[in-house]
């Protein structure tokens, strides 16, 4: 299995609303047009990247307990240990695979969350995956957690980008949503289709919505054709990296970027597989660490890497392991304060399923990041939360 | 007049028949079993992963050109209902055999029975190795099958607990597989043939066809069937009615495909040009180059390959197990470039007779005629008419314009 992308159906199934159509379609040209000015951002805003790692990354084979007996007496065809561990404290290891990620914890940049889910938690992706990015577990609404956040803002398209060919349901608000960014960028079209994107007043809301993705289409190219985008080789995650990293030296307004890599439902053949994803996220963090190094921004960025959840504490007999609960998060970036947080999930005292019990709420971590990144209080983009982490 | 043509071209769409003249001089794809990848370094190597790449791509390609070419469009169209159905993606499967073997049972099923299609999918060679079924043990069950067979194949979410996701995947043990060809082998002596508890029912399950009949015969089946295809053939944001549920889920009692899709043709939904979805990136393609009189395998492979990558939509590579996102998210800026790139290739070797003499008066309602688009918006018809000196681009703008990007 692959990525559990989420598609727009299934998170308004599990949400049981159908807001999102008219949602896309309050991004009208004239709203575009208003938004679409080249304001740079000032240094010292802080800039968040969410890396989402989908299929459920396996946690203990990450962030490994290597010195429990119980790790290696519960998965002893894919446990870790000797060279392809990396001990980072008397009990916990980083994955080997990962030397650039524990360079930069050593170096004082990488917080990494423990044992992180929510309560009763889905073994299905896209349940799961609809719960994170939603930010609400119990209760169903339509819309993501930095869609939230958009709707608190003004009118702008460039506050919250995806890179790739999808807008993920995380940035989808009740009023706003984010905007798309493909890997090759975007060159902006003959004007003499401009006017296809004009808005109105007979369009279906699907109509609307294609009008607007054409006015859009005109708007945000004008701003990101300016910057010039070096054709890279390796990854497809190393590309959209670089995007990122490329758009953020040129000061581009925007706040919030979202990336994804997929392939981590590691049901079999594990080891290799998750220690090849692993070596692909790390290079990538490492290489888009240093060129932010060399930017008006470098202080300002915090990457946060999550997965819709952990796998199950027990391999199976292919050599890989069925989906799980807990895992760990990563917060990477200059102004991080390493260390561990939340609390590692015991390997000895595991739910009637075989799973980790979590130690840590996702929406803590969320709201220490709404309150030291996007500036807002947690609660304001998920209502009545009012615990937190902060790693900043 | 609109709407009646409307509802004829939605009748023509519905139209079957046992033999399809347009599909008649496209011949069977040479597809074959490439065997297992030579060692590292050998010279066979090389030869097999160019014959690899070169099966995969006609793969697609002579898929795509069965969708352009065919003249009752309604098989292929469900063929690729069901490919997003059960999504099975070559990226892990990697030989085209298996892929192949796959597009060919669902075509054959794709208006036939459902039970008939999950008891033949449940140990379909490509599926099975998709889902790791043939790692799944009675001594280690892998759940990878079980739970999706019930999310996202037969039941829905929430249908079933995790205790009868680890009960199913006991139910689907015993199968081993040739990789390259897709053969899938089943042996009785590893099969647990005990009784076994599912959604509180405690039977022997003989085999894993037999497990697709119990779960194809539960009562929430139907409904989840009947919301899947709803979504895809009707509209992705308004839901079914509950009479047009009690009405679809009633058709669809012997979990007869076709007798469901001629009652979704019945409803009046079917008609609404409210109820609208937008094309993904396959089915505008497959549109334009019906429209144009283009076959994908005569354009160069990038090009088509190349568009509908950036564009995340692939045959034969799906995103995940889940299918390809949902109509809306194809209405990106993004996606609108991407069109408008491809519609310029297009046009440059798409047969442009129908509008070699319109004017700027007439522009609008012979593109509309021709294209199939019931109406055209003030906005998208002033933009055709000031393009009526220019047809290759007039024809771009029509190709692109919200109007048929959005299929009603």
């Amino acid at each position: 299995v692959s990525c559990p992308e989420l598609t727009r159906r299934r998170f308004l199934q599990w949400t049981g609303a159908a807001g999102l159509a008219s949602l896309v379609a309050t991004l009208a040209a004239s709203d575009l047009a208003a938004a679409a000015t080249t304001a740079p951002l000032a240094p010292g805003t802080p800039i968040l990247v969410l890396l989402t790692l989908c299929g459920g990354n396996d946690g203990l084979n990450t962030v490994v307990p290597y010195t429990d007996p119980a790790y290696q007496s519960l998965r002893s065809n894919i446990a870790l240990s000797g060279a392809q561990v990396a001990p980072i404290t008397g009990s916990l290891a980083l994955n080997a695979a990962m030397p650039e990620i524990l360079a930069l914890y050593q170096q004082n940049k990488v917080a990494i969350v423990e044992g992180v889910s929510y309560p009763n938690p889905s073994l299905s992706h896209f349940t799961s995956m609809a719960i994170w990015q939603s930010a609400s577990p119990a209760e169903a609404v339509s819309s993501g957690w930095i869609g939230r956040w958009l709707d608190t803002r003004p009118r702008n398209p460039f506050d919250a980008v995806a890179v790739g060919s999808t807008v993920p349901p995380l940035m989808a608000g009740n009023k706003r949503v984010g905007s798309l960014l493909p890997l090759g960028g975007l060159s902006v079209p003959p004007s003499i289709f401009k006017g296809l994107g004009d808005p109105s007043r007979s369009d279906p809301a699907v109509v609307a919505d294609a009008a607007g993705s054409i006015a859009d289409l005109y708007t945000t190219a004008t701003t990101f054709s300016t910057v010039p985008l070096t054709a890279l080789s390796g990854s497809g995650l190393d590309r959209a990296m670089h995007v990122v990293s490329t758009m953020i030296g040129a000061s581009v307004p925007v706040r919030v970027w979202a990336v994804q890599l997929s392939s981590f439902d590691t049901h079999t053949g594990e080891v290799r597989t998750h220690d090849d994803l692993w070596a692909q996220v790390s290079k990538s963090i490492g290489d888009f660490m240093t060129e932010i190094s060399a930017t008006p921004h470098a202080n300002d960025v915090t990457v946060m890497l999550y997965s819709e959840f952990g796998r199950r504490a027990a391999s199976n007999s292919g050599l890989g392991t069925d989906h799980g609960t807990a895992g760990p998060m990563f917060l990477v970036g200059n102004s991080v304060k390493s260390g561990l947080y939340g609390a590692a999930p015991s390997l000895s005292a595991l739910d009637a399923n075989g799973n980790l019990v979590a130690t840590t709420d996702f929406r803590d971590v969320y709201a220490g990041v709404a309150q030291d990144v996007l500036g807002v209080a947690g609660s304001d983009i998920m209502p009545g939360w009012t615990s937190s982490i902060s790693v900043h | 007049m609109l709407r009646a043509g409307l509802t004829a071209t939605r009748r023509h769409v519905l139209a079957v028949s046992t033999s399809d003249p347009g599909l008649a001089n496209l011949s069977a794809p040479a597809i074959t079993d490439l065997g297992p990848r030579p060692a590292n370094g050998t010279a066979a190597l090389k030869s097999w992963e160019a014959a690899l790449a070169s099966q995969q791509q006609l793969l697609v390609t002579w898929w795509l050109d069965r969708m352009v070419l065919s003249t009752y469009p309604l098989v292929e169209r469900l063929t690729w209902f069901w490919h997003g159905h059960w999504a099975t993606s070559i990226e892990k499967v990697v030989y085209p055999l298996p892929m192949l073997t796959q597009n060919q049972t669902l075509r054959t099923y794709a208006l036939g029975s459902f039970d008939d299609m999950a008891r033949a999918i449940v140990v379909d060679g490509a599926m099975t190795y998709w889902l790791d079924n043939e790692q799944n043990y009675v001594s280690a069950p892998n759940e990878n099958l079980a739970r999706e067979l019930m999310e996202l194949f037969t039941l829905g979410v929430n249908q079933y607990t995790q205790g009868d996701v680890e009960a199913a995947a006991r139910a689907l043990t015993g199968y081993s597989l040739v990789s390259t060809s897709g053969a899938v082998t089943f042996d009785p002596s590893r099969h647990v043939s005990t009784p076994i508890t599912i959604l509180g029912s405690t039977r022997v399950f003989p085999d894993a066809p037999s497990l697709a009949t119990f779960l194809v015969a539960q009562g929430p089946s139907p409904m989840f069937v009947v919301e899947r295809l709803w979504f895809r053939l009707v509209s992705s944001t308004h839901p079914p009615t509950p009479a047009q549920i009690q009405t679809l889920v009633t058709s669809f009692a012997a979990r007869n495909i076709s007798a469901l899709v001629a009652a979704l043709a019945r409803s009046s939904a079917w008609s609404n040009p409210a109820l609208s979805l937008a094309r993904s990136p396959v089915e505008w393609l497959v549109a334009a180059c019906r429209a144009l009189g283009v076959q994908p395998s005569t354009l160069p492979a990038d090009l088509v390959l190349g568009f509908l990558n950036a564009a995340g939509q692939v045959p034969f590579l799906p995103p995940n197990v889940g299918g390809w996102p949902s109509d809306l998210a194809w209405l990106n800026s993004a996606a609108s470039e991407l069109r408008m790139k491809m519609a310029e290739a297009l046009v440059k070797v798409g047969d442009l007779s129908a509008v070699s003499s319109v004017s700027g008066a007439t522009a609008p309602t012979v593109l509309s005629n021709w294209l199939g688009v019931a109406s055209w918006s003030a906005r998208t018809a002033s933009v055709l008419s000031s393009l009526a000196t220019t047809p290759p681009q007039m024809v771009v703008a029509a190709l692109c314009a919200p109007e048929y990007v959005v299929s009603a």
